[in-house]
């Protein structure tokens, strides 16, 4: 299997603080990959140093093979990469149906695996919602409306940052059930949350970032070997 | 007053009004999405209204120089914002107010240099000379009607594209977050360069509709910016539907005043907008 992804030696600075401090990784493709670690360690950076968000100092991104370390986000997000944002990213003046709309778009090579009305099928309270503006949601809400509309851009790598947070249980429990559908349907994805239990089990891989490095790189069975170093590095 | 001029004022307030919101939903549009402040904007309408007159002389067509002067302006808009308006977006706003009046004196000049200071007209296009019968006593001059029909069609095909469109909606997402609108792998910067040329061309369509109603002098653009922003304060700021509500009542309020109270009539929109900001300090349609 090819990777779909590439990391290497990622150096990237927020001001004069020093966030990740040469990370590195490889994804492969049609695997779901885990990002653990405590607050504030270069989860979320990491993520948006694969993006463009936060443009890296140095080290290099290889995304399908082609290098798109220069590239601006938009860009990068035309090649099928579709990124759900802690916090949401919800627009206040658009309905949940135009949230949908204004996304939905072809992949890269003309397909449109997953449509509006499917999206809806996934997530069917949103039907109940769709006149009401994004920021009026329920957190769980707002967090199925921005995996649908991710998921209407057809991506082939899935960047989910802390999806799970601040849910109630029952809605958390929904949620994870659509992202192991979504790992169903073959889509690579990238999913940074703290329920190492979920995790390890959804995910073919897990990477432990401390200190903006990565730490632990490995598979689950790799990762029960490792299961009190982990928790340790996990512990506040 | 009797009724017969009360009903002509009215129509000359709306359509007034009207030229209004043509100009000030451009600002208002480039402001809510890109949150430039372009002062230049009144510029664009003089030279809209200019190169009315320039392509008016040139071919002998009000209509082919309705048409080619739309065009340039949209041209200028892109090219405004494609070299100058794009260096602004991470700066403050004292960089956005020193460029684009610095874009106010350049405007000027090359009018002054162009055209002269002398005051200019442009004649009414044959086909909408005239006047209308509108009941036995009143008469109204068809290129009036024509004027506020135009501005109509305007504010009819933008709130269309603003509300229904897939564009639209990009828009107005970028209004809300524009890096999020970046994540979804829209390319903001082709989106303000089409924002901001809307906003250029509705501020010199209005320059080119009006050129055959009002004497083209130096300054005129400072002139209607000042209402503009009566308008856009009045209305919300970046708030389109707002713009619309406010530069009717604007409008309306500045042709009655002029009649009724001409003592007043150069201060009654100032008061106007003082005691709408005392009731509603965010104007009327603040999100």
């Amino acid at each position: 299997m090819s990777n779909i992804l590439e990391v290497h030696g990622l150096q990237t600075l927020y001001g004069a603080s020093h966030i990740l401090h040469g990370v590195s990784f490889d994804i492969k493709a049609g695997e779901t990959v885990s990002i653990m670690g405590r607050n504030g360690m270069g989860k979320s950076t990491t993520l948006k140093s694969i993006l463009g968000i936060a443009p890296p100092r140095s080290g290099s991104v290889i995304y399908k093979g082609e290098d798109i370390t220069r590239l601006p986000t938009w860009k990068r997000m035309r090649q099928d990469i579709a990124y759900v944002p802690e916090g949401r990213g919800m627009f206040h003046n658009l309905t949940v149906k135009e949230h949908l709309l204004m996304a939905a778009r072809k992949n890269s090579r003309g397909e449109a695996n997953w449509t509006y009305d499917q999206v809806l099928e996934v997530f069917p309270r949103l039907i109940e919602r769709l006149t009401n503006k994004g920021t009026q949601l329920s957190g769980g809400e707002q967090q199925m409306l921005a995996i649908g509309r991710a998921l209407l851009t057809n991506p082939d790598l899935l960047i989910l940052d802390e999806a799970t947070e601040g849910l109630a249980p029952l809605i958390r429990k929904e949620i994870w059930q659509v992202i192991r559908k979504i790992k169903d349907s073959g889509v690579s994805t990238i999913i940074v949350d703290k329920n190492i239990k979920v995790l390890n089990e959804l995910c073919e891989m897990h990477i432990l970032i401390v200190k903006g490095k990565v730490v632990f790189n490995g598979d689950s069975e790799t990762l029960n070997e490792n299961k009190e170093f982990i928790e340790q590095s996990l512990a506040v | 007053m009797d009724t017969s001029l009360f009903l002509v004022q009215l129509l000359n307030g709306v359509q007034y009004g009207l030229l209004l919101f043509l100009i000030a939903s451009g600002l208002t549009l480039v402001f809510g999405v890109m949150g430039i402040l372009n002062l230049a904007h009144g510029s664009m309408y003089m030279i809209g209204a200019y190169l009315a007159y320039y392509f008016t002389t040139l071919t002998g067509s009000f209509f082919l120089a309705f048409i080619i002067s739309g065009s340039i302006a949209l041209l200028i808009g892109i090219v405004i914002e494609r070299f100058l308006i794009i260096h602004l977006y991470k700066r403050d706003h004292l960089d956005q107010v020193l460029l684009t009046v610095g874009l106010i004196f350049i405007f000027n000049s090359i009018q002054s240099f162009v055209w002269g200071n002398d005051p200019l007209g442009v004649e009414v296009p044959a086909l909408l000379s005239g006047s209308i019968k509108l009941t036995d006593i009143i008469e109204y001059p068809i290129y009036r009607l024509f004027i506020s029909a135009l501005c109509i069609v305007v504010a009819v095909s933008m709130y269309l594209t603003i509300n229904k469109t897939k564009l639209g909606m990009m828009i107005r997402a970028g209004e809300s977050d524009r890096a999020m609108v970046e994540n979804l792998g829209v390319d903001i910067s082709k989106l303000f360069t089409i924002v901001f040329a809307i906003g250029v061309f509705l501020a010199s369509l209005a320059g080119i509709v009006s050129a055959p109603i009002v004497s083209l002098v130096p300054g005129m653009g400072e002139h209607v910016l000042i209402s503009c922003f009566v308008v856009v304060v009045i209305g919300g700021l970046g708030s389109i539907k707002g713009a619309f509500v406010a530069a009717l009542i604007v409008g309306i309020v500045d042709t009655y005043s002029s009649v009724l109270l001409p003592q007043i009539s150069s201060m009654s929109i100032y008061l106007l907008m003082a005691l709408i900001l005392l009731v509603k300090p965010q104007g009327l349609f603040k999100n």
